[in-house]
Formats: C-alpha cells, structure tokens, sequence
C-alpha cells in the first residue's frame, strides 16, 4: 500500500530531512510513526500525500510510483489521501458544515449528496450538533475532530495524521486516537506521527521509529 | 452553500463529468456572488471605480454620437442652396434640378417655389396685406436646395467646393450659398475627437483592467490559506482559479451596469436643455441614448475587462507556489 525505497529528502535550504528510508504498510494496516522533533516525521507524510518531491528513491502508494505522477494529476491523487494537521487548517469564515463538505465539493458532488455524506462524517466524530457552528467557537478537540471529519468525508483509502493530538489533554487525545482506530477497523490505511509515547503504546500498534539524522 | 435544489433528469446522470462540471460551476458563481454581497464596502469601492471608469468613455462616445447625428443627410442641414435668376421659370427650374440631382457626390434636390416662399414669407410677417402694402409683388425667386453627398467630403474637402463652383457655372443661378463649411469642419473636429475617445477608451479600460486584478489579488491574499487547504485535498488549479474568475466577471458587469445607469442618468439632466436650445435654432433635435447593440457591447467589453484582470490576478498566484502548510 505505502512502500518507502531508499528515499531521501534534502529541502532547497540544505537541511537533509530523510535519508535512506525503507519502510512498508500494508493495505489496511494502522501504525505510529514516531522520533525526535525534527526526525522528518512531518517530511515523510508530506512526501507521501505529494506535498514535497523526494531527491532519491521511489515512494509506492496504492501500487503506483508517485514520481511518475504528473503535476496536473496530483489533485486527484490527494483525493484519495485524508492528512489530518495538528493545526487542523479549518476555514474560519465558514461553518463547521461548509469545512467538512469542501473535499465534496471539490469532487464535483450535488449539493444533497454533500449533505448526506457530511452529516455521515459528522455522525462518526460525534459532532452532528455543532454542523452549522464557526470552528472557532469549538474547543481544540472538536476543532480536530472536524479536520477529522474533513479528511475521512471523501472516504480515502489513506490517513495520514500530523501530530493530532499535539494541543489536546490526555483524555481528548485517547478520544481522537480511537477515533482514528475506528477509521482503520473501517479498511483504511492509517499512519499517525505522534511523539506521544505512552499513549501510543497503549494503542498496541505497530510503532515505526525515525531516527535523528547526525551530521 | 446553494439550498436551491436542482433535479437531476436520467439522461445527465449518464454524465457525470458534466454533472461535477456543473456542479463546480454552480458552487463557483454563488460562492463568488455572496463574498460580493457580504463585504459590501469594498465591493462597492470597487464598483464605483469600474463604472465611473467606463462612464467617462462611454458618455464621450454618445455625445460625440449625438454630435454626429447633427451633421446626418436626413436632417439636411448641410445644403447649398442655388438662388435662381428671376426669369426662370417653374419648368425649367425643375429641369434643372433633374439634371443636378444626377451629378455625382448629390443626393438630393429640392425645388423651392418662389409662391411658397412668399406665402411662408407672409405669414412670417402678419399677413399678405403687410408685403403687399409695402408695394412688393412676390421678390423671391425660385430656389433649388441641394443636399451634398458629405461621405465624399469627409477626408477631402475639394470636391464639394468644386461641386459648388460647378453649380454657381449653370445659367440659372445667380448665386449660391452654402452651410456646408462649418458642417465639413464639425466633421473634422468629431474626427479628431473620436480619436480622443479611443486613447481615453484604452486607458480608461486599462484601469478596469488594473482595478479588477488588483482586488482579485487583495482577495487572492486574504484566501491564501483556503487556497492552500484546496490544494492539499485535491482541488485542481481550474477549481481554485473558478471562483475568483466569477469573482472578476461579476465586478465587470455589475461595474459595466452601472456605469450605463450613470450615462444615462446625466443624459437625462442634459436632455431638457438641449431641447430648449434645439427649439431656438428650430431643430427638431433631441439626445438620443445608447441603443441596444451599444450596450450589449458595453456590459461585453466590462465582463471581459473583469474576467481578464481576475485571470492574471490568480494565474500569478498559482504559478508562484505549490503548498505551502
């Protein structure tokens, strides 16, 4: 589903993110990717969701190699892919429902489908209440559980998690993690960096481990 | 966003890439209009610049318009008027314009009786009673009033004052007087004027231009994040650029709009003076507005300005950065 060969990504300024990743999820499979602030946790989703390019190595996602991708295919790749940030980059001048239909809209949907598959997404992250409210009158928690929800509402077959329980206290951040376990009992892929280590443990799931890169 | 609901019938469900297309369209156009609607002070300031913009040449272009209509044939203010000898007779003054009316750059030629004249004449004055007191019989002589083909006039000036000698050279006449200086002179001054339209036109529409895609980018900055989360979740560059192109589209008809309302509403104060003066040199002249094709022209000339401006507003933006979250 995601394989990593011998990627290695150094940004414009210099700074080598990644080097020589190998690295392989398979379909449906759900795992923490964890390491020190500055490991390349964030590079390595970004690669994955198209975000940055790789200098070296081949990044397979669902059985294509996205270096082979063309700039004007991107868009639809990403359609397949849900990323959740710990800043959740909600849309501020919209409404809770708005937020979550924008991927919808994208995908050219008729308006009573968007509201019947937001309402569904809504239903999952337990926020149907709060659909017309502005994400600024939520707390952190149901702000991330809406970036959540604006993820999974086109259905990817792959989540992709930054960091999503960054500013939330323990409890709201077992809640959320949950949440994304029953995304993956669904038949998503699922990969989570979190530094977070307790509570990633207690999920009993498989933990990828990055290294810091010495110099 | 849109609460309108729309059926789908069976034959477009067999079109979805149609139905996404509409669908994004629809979002576009009403997504784009509301942000219109809900940061009014701006978008008005930004109206008013567009239509005052474009009022300025447009107003020029119909009072140039109208000053042309002045100088039309079928007004026949342009004539040369040939004062005929005393003997000639009805007949031959008939004769005589027969052959004129043939020559080449005439339209048009009138015979005026001497017997008419002196009864419009009489009346003019309070009666026939008053001439005849004065111990005149009919003075006037027959008078052939001819109407120049001016198109033939226009870049040259020569042939018409050759057709004047050439009419002056008849038997007949024994003068000939002409109001076609000052029209061949108005027609060269609405040349030159209309020239001035043009460069007035080009930059004045150039400000539209400027106007539009400097809002579009104000609008473009303040959306860089939304721009940013369409990106990372699929939105390709014709989805994000859609509504803001909309967004340029509505500034130019709505600016285009109102500029034609401006137009016309000072031709409506101008309208009663310009009766009264037309009155005094007995004319039967009036202003007339824009017709339907000249409008159409306009609001097509603004949209364009609008979508334009909007066009290289976002290409700009999209060409400098993929993501940047």
């Amino acid at each position: 589903m995601i394989q990593f060969q011998n990627v290695s990504k150094q940004y414009p300024t210099g700074q080598l993110a990644l080097y020589n990743i190998n690295l392989a999820l398979t379909t449906g499979e759900m795992a923490f990717l964890t390491g020190h602030s500055g490991a390349g946790k964030s590079t390595l989703l970004k690669l994955i969701a198209m975000l940055e390019r790789p200098n070296q190595g081949e990044i397979i996602v669902n059985g294509q190699s996205i270096n082979r991708i063309k700039q004007r295919q991107i868009p639809n790749f990403r359609r397949h892919i849900g990323m959740i940030f710990q800043n959740h980059h909600l849309l501020m001048d919209r409404s809770v429902f708005e937020n979550i239909a924008l991927p919808l809209r994208i995908s050219g949907l008729h308006h009573r489908d968007i509201r019947r598959r937001v309402q569904a997404s809504l239903d999952k992250v337990s926020l149907l209440n709060k659909q017309k409210a502005n994400p600024m009158m939520l707390s952190a928690g149901e702000q991330q559980r809406v970036g959540i929800a604006r993820a999974v509402v086109n259905k990817p077959t792959i989540i992709l998690a930054d960091e999503p329980t960054g500013n939330l206290d323990p409890e709201l951040a077992e809640d959320i993690m949950r949440t994304f376990q029953q995304f993956n009992e669904l038949g998503a892929t699922v990969l989570i960096a979190s530094h977070d280590h307790s509570l990633i443990e207690r999920m009993k799931k498989r933990i990828i481990v990055l290294q810091k890169i010495i110099h | 966003m849109t609460t309108n609901s729309r059926p789908t019938n069976q034959k477009d469900r067999n079109k979805p890439a149609f139905i996404s297309w509409w669908n994004h369209v629809n979002t576009a156009m009403s997504f784009s209009l509301r942000r219109l609607w809900f940061n009014p002070i701006s978008t008005w300031i930004t109206l008013a610049a567009i239509a005052i913009a474009l009022s300025l040449p447009t107003g020029l272009h119909l009072f140039l318009k109208n000053l042309q209509t002045l100088t039309d044939d079928q007004r026949q203010i342009p004539t040369v008027s040939l004062f005929l000898h005393e003997g000639v007779t009805e007949q031959q003054a008939q004769d005589r314009a027969d052959l004129i009316s043939e020559l080449d750059g005439v339209t048009k030629v009138i015979v005026q009786n001497s017997e008419v004249a002196f009864a419009h004449m009489s009346e003019l004055m309070g009666g026939k009673e008053t001439l005849e007191s004065l111990g005149k019989q009919n003075i006037f002589p027959h008078v052939l009033v001819v109407t120049p083909d001016l198109s033939l006039s226009d870049e040259r000036h020569i042939p018409i004052q050759e057709l004047i000698k050439t009419l002056k050279s008849y038997p007949e006449v024994k003068s000939a007087q002409s109001d076609i200086e000052w029209v061949v002179k108005l027609r060269a001054i609405i040349m030159i004027a209309t020239r001035i339209v043009w460069v007035f036109g080009s930059l004045l529409g150039l400000t539209v231009l400027l106007v539009v895609g400097n809002t579009i980018r104000l609008d473009i900055e303040n959306r860089k994040e939304e721009i940013d989360v369409t990106r990372f979740i699929g939105g390709t560059r014709a989805y994000i650029r859609r509504p803001f192109i909309f967004g340029g589209l509505w500034y130019g008809l709505f600016g285009g709009i109102i500029s034609l309302v401006v137009v016309h509403t000072s031709l409506l104060f101008l309208i009663p003076p310009v009766d009264k003066l037309a009155k005094l040199y007995s004319s039967h002249f009036t202003l007339s507005g824009l017709d339907f094709t000249t409008t159409f022209y306009i609001l097509i000339i603004s949209c364009s300005l609008g979508v334009l401006g909007a066009w290289v507003a976002v290409s700009r933006h999209l060409r400098k950065q993929e993501v940047i979250l």
